[in-house]
């Protein structure tokens, strides 16, 4: 159990490292790679939670989909150009409203008596594709059919905006 | 008592808000459209993170399946924002980035 | 359920005569379909039927805002021929967008849990960053859809975030689980649960276009093609402040009065910044841009004091408002046509060539301005008396300062169609068929302006 703890540690910090370097990395090439590693840790921070189907889910569609699809659109318009630095000023204001969300987040945290722990993650069987299958197609049946349309609009919107008509 | 030695959910609110505002971060500093695409995924993930977390130590389904769906939408989205950058480029006929670069709000 | 059911059917059906190139059957094909759909919509009135484990809830509030989402597709398609008018191509994607639009719109306005909100929510939206940028290779529509894009998602970040951390206090996602958590807290509500709350206030802020979050909004609606600009101002607005009614309703009713302070000073920074920005604005779709901004204020007022009358006077003032933008939106688009801009000269003369357009834009304004006999003056008026009812006589105060400057840029096109002097510009040819929905349309808004109760008293 001690391991895990430790575990979390290690993939927080690869998280939090690979977004800092998300932001800080000149080249979008590099943006990219780092932020897959990004997803990468959180995929493993699923299965610290014993999310198993989530974790598979991730891996597929942000590590496989989603990035593949970034990679591809860097190179196919060869963006991979360095970025220049925001004017101080702005990038001190937004700091500034960032950092206080930041900070009245965990404020709150710290203040809220504590939140219930009903169950420990690492044993429970919730996140197994048996027990999530079940759940999605009994009670989330209508968001999940729902989504079909959503998917549709975004393929009409894609295949739209691929053509080369003025309209 | 397993409870004593599992990671204090506390962990988990820190590190997904400490994920958020950096995504917050880099959307309003960065000028690089890609890039600030890039942030708001991490803000996503940030909430998917949270919401996987408090669904595993309540012992309740309906956070993971709405992980689920956020995933959907964000397949969805990509797939929509980066034909967006395309058409972009396209119209534009140029591999300069300085138009997405005038992206400011 | 009827009405999304067969709004898919309806959108498949359109793509499919579309790709057999079939163009003379789309249009006549939606209207049939959308007067079906508002029929089926509306033969559920009164049975408050719970679909699939409350999670889609028909109760009259939202057949009705659903009937007016659908009322905005059928006005939208009205003028969709104007507006496409030397195009070949059957269009059958951005119709079905537009449907698949309405669709989102519809969920927004009857969800019973935050799931299936978050998806409708990302229907609508996503089927309005295409249809933004629907015009490939204007360069502004290009800038618009990607602008559009960014903050949309991002206000989703925060949306989705501020639901995560909501669902870690109360542990479910059903509004009414959620207002029965807060219940069960006694008063002594964890912080991160308000945190959490106003995260999802942010984003919804940012969906209805509320002051400290409305700057994407010119310079979306100022890009976007006019008819998308049209239908995203009304169907946008009408879905995003239903959903947001229904969030503050049924989940958040408990913490209502601790709400009213932070909901009081965005509606007051929203009336004034949108109507003292619109002031500016020679360019007209700009203007309603801003104009737009202000509406929101208007509308954030009937959420901070909920009385038994607060969902139908919300309703008849969307309604007035989506009559009035629509027709004022027609008729922008058949100048910009003819004269190539949007800005006020071209109207310099039109009461005399075209005195239908002219006279159909005259009462548009004047609705939207809030002039008596009107429908938008009996919306104000309701709304305003409600506030006051209310105990918010400071507020009143705001809103109907911010009317009178409202007054000032909502009468530029109006003087300089009627009373500008020099030459008037040449006449617009336009087909009888526009001209009967404009003027059926002006008639439309100065009727509700004398029956304001049949709508009101619906909810």
């Amino acid at each position: 159990m001690i391991f895990s703890k430790y575990l979390f540690f290690i993939l927080s910090f690869i998280a939090i490292y690979a977004a800092l370097k998300v932001l800080i990395s000149k080249k979008p090439m590099h943006s990219v790679l780092y932020l897959t590693l990004t997803f990468f840790a959180i995929g493993g921070h699923y299965i610290l939670l014993n999310a198993q189907f989530l974790a598979v889910v991730h891996i597929i569609v942000y590590a496989g989909a989603i990035m593949v699809l970034f990679i591809y659109t860097v190179m196919l318009l060869n963006l991979n150009i360095q970025g220049e630095f925001p004017k101080s000023r702005l990038a001190k204001f937004a700091s500034a409203i960032a950092g206080g969300i930041l900070l009245f987040t965990l404020i709150a945290v710290f203040r809220s008596y504590d939140l219930k722990v009903l169950a420990d993650p690492s044993l429970n069987q919730i996140g197994l594709v048996k027990n999530l299958g079940k759940i999605l197609f009994q009670d989330y049946y209508l968001p999940f059919e729902l989504s079909s349309i959503l998917f549709l609009a975004a393929m009409v919107g894609a295949v739209m905006l691929g053509k080369k008509d003025i309209y | 008592m397993p409870n004593l030695q599992i990671i204090p959910l506390d962990y988990y609110i820190i590190f997904c808000s400490a994920l958020f505002a950096i995504g917050v971060v880099g959307v309003l500093v960065k000028r690089n459209a890609l890039v600030i695409f890039m942030s708001i995924e991490l803000m996503l993930n940030s909430a998917n993170l949270l919401l996987a977390a408090f669904s595993a130590y309540r012992n309740d389904p309906a956070g993971q399946i709405f992980v689920f769906f956020i995933m959907v939408v964000a397949a969805a989205e990509v797939a929509i924002g980066l034909a967006l950058l395309v058409m972009i480029y396209r119209s534009t006929h140029t591999i300069d980035i300085n138009v997405l670069n005038k992206l400011k709000w | 359920m009827k009405a999304i059911i067969a709004l898919s059917i309806l959108a498949v059906l359109n793509m499919f005569f579309g790709v057999r190139k079939m163009k003379k059957v789309l249009l006549p094909l939606i209207f049939i379909g959308l007067i079906i759909t508002m029929i089926l919509n509306i033969s559920d009135w009164g049975k408050s039927v719970h679909y699939f484990n409350e999670m889609f809830i028909a109760d009259n509030f939202s057949i009705a805002f659903s009937s007016v989402l659908i009322l905005i597709g059928i006005l939208i398609f009205m003028f969709a021929n104007i507006y496409y008018k030397g195009v070949e191509r059957p269009l059958e994607d951005i119709y079905a967008l537009i449907l698949f639009a309405i669709i989102g719109g519809i969920v927004m306005a009857s969800f019973g849990n935050l799931i299936l909100f978050f998806v409708g929510l990302e229907t609508l939206s996503i089927s309005f960053y295409v249809l933004a940028g629907s015009k490939k290779f204007d360069i502004a529509s290009n800038e618009a859809a990607m602008k559009y894009f960014l903050t949309g998602s991002f206000a989703t970040g925060f949306l989705l975030f501020g639901i995560a951390l909501v669902y870690g206090v109360s542990g479910s996602f059903n509004l009414e689980a959620i207002n029965t958590y807060i219940l069960g807290c006694n008063g002594n509500v964890p912080m991160i649960f308000i945190a959490g709350m106003l995260l999802i206030f942010i984003g919804m802020s940012f969906k209805i276009a509320a002051v400290p979050f409305h700057f994407w909004s010119p310079d979306v609606y100022t890009g976007s093609p006019t008819l998308i600009t049209a239908f995203m101002t009304t169907a946008g607005k009408v879905a995003s402040i239903a959903a947001f009614y229904r969030l503050i309703t049924i989940a958040f009713i408990s913490l209502h009065s601790e709400l009213t302070t932070t909901l009081t000073v965005i509606a007051v920074l929203t009336i004034i910044v949108g109507n003292l920005s619109a002031v500016y604005q020679d360019n007209l779709k700009r203007m309603f841009a801003y104009s737009g901004v202000a509406q929101s204020g208007y509308l954030l007022m009937a959420l901070i004091v909920l009385g038994p009358k607060s969902a139908g006077i919300l309703l008849f003032f969307v309604l007035s408002y989506v009559i009035a933008t629509i027709t004022a939106f027609a008729v922008l688009m058949l100048i910009r046509e003819e004269r190539g801009t949007f800005f006020i000269p071209a109207f310099r003369g039109l009461a005399k060539n075209n005195p239908v357009e002219a006279f159909a834009m005259a009462i548009a304004m004047m609705s939207l301005a809030g002039i008596p006999p009107l429908a938008g003056f009996m919306a104000k008026y309701n709304l305003f008396v409600l506030t006051a009812e209310g105990g918010y006589t400071w507020l009143v105060v705001v809103a109907v300062i911010g009317s009178m400057i409202s007054i000032y840029f909502y009468f530029k096109p109006i003087l300089a169609s009627y009373f500008s002097e020099g030459e008037p510009q040449h006449k617009i040819e336009s087909s009888v068929n526009f001209k009967i929905n404009i003027l059926v349309l002006s008639i439309l808004m100065i009727l509700l302006g004398f029956l304001p109760q049949v709508i009101i008293n619906l909810l």
